[in-house]
C-alpha cells in the first residue's frame, strides 16, 4: 500500500474507515480527498518537470513527498541549478524509507514506546520552518504567509481535518497576493 | 489479505495519483497563463500552512520549540542545523514540563 499509493495520512485515514465500514469506494475516497494539496505541490513543480518525458513526469510526481518537494524547492531557491536529479533522487529515497519504515512498523510497532515523546514529531515541524527559511523572498512574502498560517491554525482550532486546513490557508494565501497584485495595479 | 482490503489499495492508488495527474495539469495550464506568479508563490504558502497546521493546538513549549527553529532557521538557512537544534530545544522544553 505505502508503495503504490505513497500518501501517509491519506492511507491511515482510508484503512480506519475501511475498518469501520467495510465499504471500499467511500474509504478509498475520504482518504484520497486529504491528498488535494498535491494538487498545488504538484502544480509548483511545472518549472522543475519542464522537459522531462510524460512517463518521467508520471514517475516523478509518484515519488514526491511532503518533504522532498519542500526540500527541493527550498534549496532551488537558493540555486537554480537544483532540478529534476534532486527531486528524483530525494523522491526515491523518501518512498524507500516510507514503504521499509510502514513495513517495519506493522510488523514490530506494537513493541515500541511513543517516538513522539522524543520530539520525532517536531523534527518534521523544524525541518518546514528550515524550508520556508529558504523560500523567503522578502517583505512581499509577510502579508500572504500571515495569512495562509493565521487561516491554517484557525481551521485546525475549528476542528477542520488538517489537510483541509492546509489547502484553505494556501488558498488564502494566493487570494492575499491576488489582491494586492490587484490593488497595485489600480494605484499604477 | 482480503480481496476488498486489496481493491481498496487500487481504489486509492488510482484516486491519489490522479489528484498529482490533475496537479501536472493544472501546473502546465497556470504556467502558460497570465497567473504563472501563482506557482513561484505557491510553495512558500504550502510550506507556512504545513508549519501552522502542525503547531496548531499544540503546547507552548512546542510553540517555544518553533521559535528557537525559526531563529536558527533566520540565522543558519541550513536543514540540518535547524532541525537539530529545534529538536533539542524540543526535547529540553519537555524535559522541563513545558
Amino acid at each position: 500500500m505505502s508503495s503504490f499509493v505513497h500518501a501517509g495520512s491519506s492511507q491511515i485515514v482510508a484503512v480506519e474507515q475501511f475498518a469501520g465500514s467495510s465499504a471500499v469506494l467511500g474509504a478509498a475516497l475520504a482518504g484520497a480527498a486529504l491528498n488535494l494539496r498535491y494538487i498545488g505541490i504538484v502544480a509548483s513543480l511545472s518549472d522543475v518537470l519542464n522537459g522531462l518525458s510524460l512517463r518521467m513526469k508520471l514517475l516523478t510526481i509518484h515519488i514526491t513527498g511532503d518533504e522532498n518537494w519542500a526540500l527541493t524547492m527550498a534549496e532551488r531557491a537558493k540555486n537554480p541549478a537544483i532540478g529534476t536529479p534532486f527531486l528524483i533522487g530525494s523522491g526515491l529515497v523518501m518512498i524507500s524509507v516510507w514503504t521499509s519504515s510502514t513495513t517495519l512498523g506493522a510488523v514490530v510497532g506494537s513493541a515500541l514506546p511513543n517516538l513522539e515523546q522524543f520530539g520525532l514529531g517536531f523534527a518534521f515541524t523544524a525541518a518546514f520552518i528550515a524550508m520556508a527559511r529558504g523560500l523567503w523572498r522578502g517583505p512581499a512574502n509577510l502579508l500572504p504567509w500571515g495569512v495562509s498560517f493565521a487561516v491554517t491554525i484557525g481551521f485546525v482550532l475549528l476542528g477542520t481535518s488538517k489537510a483541509y486546513a492546509i489547502v484553505a490557508g494556501t488558498v488564502c494565501g494566493v487570494a492575499t497576493i491576488y489582491l494586492i497584485k490587484n490593488r497595485r495595479k489600480q494605484i499604477a | 489479505m482480503t480481496f476488498p482490503f486489496w481493491m481498496l489499495i487500487a481504489v486509492l492508488a488510482v484516486a491519489a495519483f490522479s489528484i498529482r495527474v490533475l496537479g501536472l495539469v493544472a501546473g502546465d495550464a497556470i504556467r502558460s497563463s497570465r497567473y504563472s506568479w501563482i506557482l513561484d508563490d505557491l510553495p512558500g504558502l504550502i510550506v507556512v500552512s504545513l508549519v501552522a497546521s502542525s503547531l496548531a493546538g499544540q503546547s507552548i513549549g512546542t510553540w517555544v520549540a518553533a521559535a528557537v527553529a525559526l531563529f536558527v532557521a533566520y540565522l543558519t538557512n541550513h536543514v540540518i542545523w535547524t532541525m537539530c537544534i529545534g529538536v533539542a530545544a524540543y526535547a529540553l522544553l519537555v524535559w522541563f514540563g513545558a
